[in-house]
């Protein structure tokens, strides 16, 4: 591995950022154009006259020639103003700050149940292979896996919420805490530990519970299958057999030297899977009434809100090819045959 | 290495009590301290909370807390003055003078005066809002003042129901020294959305929740409640089970008829109900074959399952609906049973398509939209179909699009289609005109000379007798032409917990939901 020909796969990645990012705005350009419709008729169609639709389509500009539309949107794009909602007036910086916040906290409990639930049992089910323990932990992980989130959310809710009564089963918060917490950073588990607020961030915790489970427990199954196989094949690797034949005791042969290095994959596909997670925090947001920026989408679309949709879709694109972006980076370091 | 997870679990353990015993006391102490803060749930979707700009019940809902019109409809549905003692019209009804209550302050202390009423009218026209509210206003050619209590209203034709257009969000009276007078205030603005209503918005969030406080400065009785926080939801289910944990006291607007008859049920929850005066209808282009055929329109007339569709698709929340004008409102008649029964009459309808003289079973394509009406819209049509296909003089095909698409194709694409509707006001006016005038919004091509001079006599009309004369008149010579086929009003619904109070005196058919008003 030379220095020059790291800095090289590094520049060339990112320099694949751009035709990326704009193949994707483009496709969501089309698409949502493609798709009868547009906003003005969305909401005042079926309430006022075509002769008071139309004026307001042109001054928002619907009726201009396609190109020009699309290049006044690249260009906007450029200079960084992703613009104003067009149903209710709303910065996209607002929904992206308010609503983004409300995904990231979803998102990182979701990834850390995925991680503590599919690793776990993937180490165990690897460690014990073809054992009635290995064969419920695989049976488990296609399950979750396999599930629709909407459907595991709808039966978390009928069973902690309905049945037990345990778990709230919708928002963020309970409505009075909603209205009492100040918000700092809008990801309401900081913003209440930030005020010192116990009694709310106990709220939040049980509010996040059930759709952090449902988010997360899709992803566990991808990491609990990853994890028992680089297990099992890493239990075989020769140095596991040196070490056994140096005296190692075998807790430590499987805990520090085997489970370590099965670890190494899975790192790579926690980043990986994160683009998988925002999809399904979409559904789950639906489910639970939780406030994301998945929430939003659905609404706008449903509007044709162009400027909305174009502007999440803007954000989950540069969210997934970052994260793409930064765990080949860490691969390229960590892993010296990895070259273009 | 044993000491420090020792140290980690103690630090957890204490974390984990601490967090325990503040929840308590949390729930505990706010409990009592926010009692009287009623929680409200909805479906609905706000827009803009800017009266200049808001065109939509939800945003409407929003709003009839915070601000207020000269009239209004604080009590029932009887038309009454508000933020006005009274209008008096010069004789040929294009000059309105208005004169203002005393002593009546914004939330901010401001003094309501003639100025902000002019403002708030000269705003909405200038700026033109997207949503289209500014066309209620496309009478009013200009608005002055006389002296700090009197405004003047001058209108480019007679219009009887100009009270009814200032009781609209087109009239509400803003603080002209907080909003700006050439756009529109974002809805998290809240340090600057300053209305006279019983309300101050405290704090918005868009799509999850708008608070509400008490206004101090409120020169009418104070809210029967310590304040008032609407939620909202994307589905009816979730916020049917937020309504079950006791997460919300009230849920309005709006649940499945499934839902509904479910909650009807519990015994921890009441479903109230009253008078309502959201309409379904069917529009037919009468300009496209085969519904230019007015025996065509008549067949189908004769043939509306209205009582199966009340009963069957809408477990009774719906009434089957015989005028464009729903019945609770003055100078309602049920033209319809009038002229084609009250139950379906194969008979008749079998007359009418001989006269028709077409070929039966006569193939027709009728369009709906699935989620735009509520999910129950899928249901509705198949009962149409089946009842249509079932006389064997047609055979009919459903088609349906989502709302942006529907909403732009409407008359203009389809020859029969579902619509509902909401009025701006509720007056018969409204569900006639709208409808019934040449150009109407949904471009189905009915125009007629004798509705055209009715619509003009009941604008010019002078006293409400005279004017509830010509809307009669104008219900029968809509039934008659057909050009629209109304079927089903709405109840006005809502679902408490067993412990809130109040509810039913807000639902009449004025449909404004009036959470000042409930307790618990």
């Amino acid at each position: 591995m030379t220095g020059t020909s790291l800095r090289t796969y590094l520049l060339t990645r990112l320099a694949l950022v751009v035709p990326m990012v704009w193949i994707l705005l483009t496709l969501v350009f089309l698409l949502l154009r493609v798709a009868p419709g547009n906003p003005i008729e969305a909401a005042l169609g079926g309430h006022v006259p075509p002769s008071v639709v139309k004026p307001i389509e042109h001054r928002l500009g619907f009726d201009k020639p396609l190109l020009t539309q699309y290049g006044d949107y690249l260009w906007n794009i450029v200079r960084g103003n992703f613009g104003t909602t067009i149903t209710d007036n709303r910065p996209l910086s607002q929904i992206i700050k308010q609503n983004g916040a409300a995904t990231l906290e979803l998102t990182f409990f979701a990834m850390l149940i995925a991680i503590v639930v599919g690793v776990l049992i993937g180490l165990v089910a690897g460690r014990y292979r073809d054992t009635p323990v290995d064969i419920g932990g695989r049976l488990f992980g296609i399950v979750v896996y396999a599930t629709p989130p909407f459907f595991l959310g709808l039966m978390a809710q009928l069973v902690f919420g309905v049945w037990l009564g345990w778990l709230p089963t919708s928002d963020q918060a309970s409505p009075l805490t909603q209205a009492l917490l100040q918000t700092h950073t809008n990801i309401y588990f900081v913003d209440a530990i930030w005020d010192g607020n116990w009694g709310a961030l106990w709220d939040i915790v049980k509010h996040l519970i059930l759709p952090a489970m449902t988010l997360g427990l899709i992803t566990a199954g991808v990491f609990l299958r990853l994890t028992r196989i680089n297990v099992i094949r890493t239990l075989r690797d020769d140095y596991i057999e040196a070490a056994r034949a140096r005296g190692i005791v075998e807790r430590r042969v499987v805990f520090v030297h085997a489970f370590k290095n099965a670890l190494v994959p899975v790192i790579t596909v926690v980043g990986l899977n994160l683009a998988i997670l925002l999809g399904g925090a979409v559904l789950t947001e639906e489910t639970f009434n939780w406030p994301g920026i998945g929430h939003e989408l659905v609404l706008y679309l449903q509007n044709r809100d162009y400027t909305a949709v174009q502007g999440i879709m803007i954000v989950f694109a540069l969210v997934v090819v970052g994260v793409s972006v930064i765990v080949d980076f860490i691969n390229a370091f960590v892993d010296p045959r990895i070259r273009y | 290495m044993g000491k420090t997870r020792k140290r980690w679990l103690l630090l957890a353990v204490a974390v984990l009590a601490v967090a325990a015993a503040a929840g308590t006391a949390y729930g505990g102490g706010k409990a009592s301290k926010a009692g009287k803060i009623l929680v409200d749930g909805t479906t609905g979707t706000v827009v803009n909370i800017d009266p200049a700009n808001e065109y939509d019940y939800d945003s409407f809902t929003v709003d009839l807390n915070i601000f207020q019109g000269l009239y209004g409809f604080p009590k029932g549905a009887k038309l009454q003055p508000v933020l006005a003692t009274g209008c008096s019209h010069s004789p040929n009804l294009k000059t309105w003078t208005c004169k203002l209550r005393h002593g009546v302050k914004f939330s901010n202390g401001d003094p309501m005066t003639s100025a902000d009423v002019k403002y708030s009218f000269d705003r909405v026209q200038k700026i033109k809002g997207d949503q289209g509210i500014y066309t209620l206003l496309s009478d009013l050619k200009s608005t002055s003042t006389s002296g700090a209590y009197t405004v003047v209203f001058h209108l480019i034709h007679p219009f009887s129901v100009w009270p009814y257009i200032l009781s609209t969000n087109a009239g509400y009276v803003v603080d002209k020294n907080t909003f700006p007078a050439d756009k529109i205030l974002a809805n998290t603005d809240t340090a600057h959305m300053i209305g006279t209503g019983p309300y101050v918005l405290t704090k918005f969030t868009p799509s999850q929740q708008a608070v509400f406080t008490p206004n101090k400065n409120y020169w009418g009785a104070a809210p029967k409640n310590g304040g008032l926080i609407i939620n909202y939801f994307s589905k009816s289910s979730t916020m049917k089970l937020a309504l079950q944990q006791g997460s919300l006291d009230m849920a309005f607007q709006t649940f499945t008829p499934t839902e509904l008859a479910a909650m009807g049920k519990q015994k921890s929850l009441v479903v109230h109900s009253g008078h309502g005066v959201v309409i379904r209808y069917l529009v037919f282009n009468v300009k496209r074959p085969p519904f230019n055929n007015i025996n065509v329109r008549r067949a189908i007339a004769y043939l509306m399952p209205r009582q199966t569709i009340a009963s069957r698709v809408y477990h009774g929340t719906v009434e089957p609906l015989y005028s464009m004008v729903p019945q609770g409102l003055p100078s309602a008649i049920p033209a319809y049973k009038t002229l084609y029964g009250a139950s379906p009459n194969l008979a008749k309808a079998k007359a009418a398509m001989k006269a028709a003289k077409v070929k039966t079973p006569l193939k027709i394509t009728i369009w709906w939209t699935p989620s735009h009406y509520g999910d129950a819209s899928a249901d509705e049509y198949a009962e149409i179909q089946r009842a249509l296909n079932a006389s064997g003089l047609f055979k009919v095909t459903l088609k349906s699009a989502e709302w942006a698409q529907y909403s732009g194709a409407l008359g203009k694409q389809y020859g029969a289609f579902q619509l509902g509707w909401f009025p701006d006001y509720p007056d018969a006016d409204d569900y006639t005109v709208s409808f019934y005038q040449t150009n109407s919004f949904f471009s189905n091509g009915y125009s007629s000379k004798q509705m055209t001079s009715l619509i003009a006599k009941e604008r010019g009309a002078k006293t409400s007798a005279l004017r509830y004369s010509y809307l009669k008149k104008m219900q029968l010579l809509g039934a008659k032409d057909l050009p629209t086929i109304p079927y089903w009003q709405g109840n006005m619904i809502a679902v408490s917990r067993s412990n809130v109070k109040g509810i039913d005196s807000t639902l009449d058919a004025a449909y404004y939901m009036r959470f000042w008003l409930i307790s618990k």
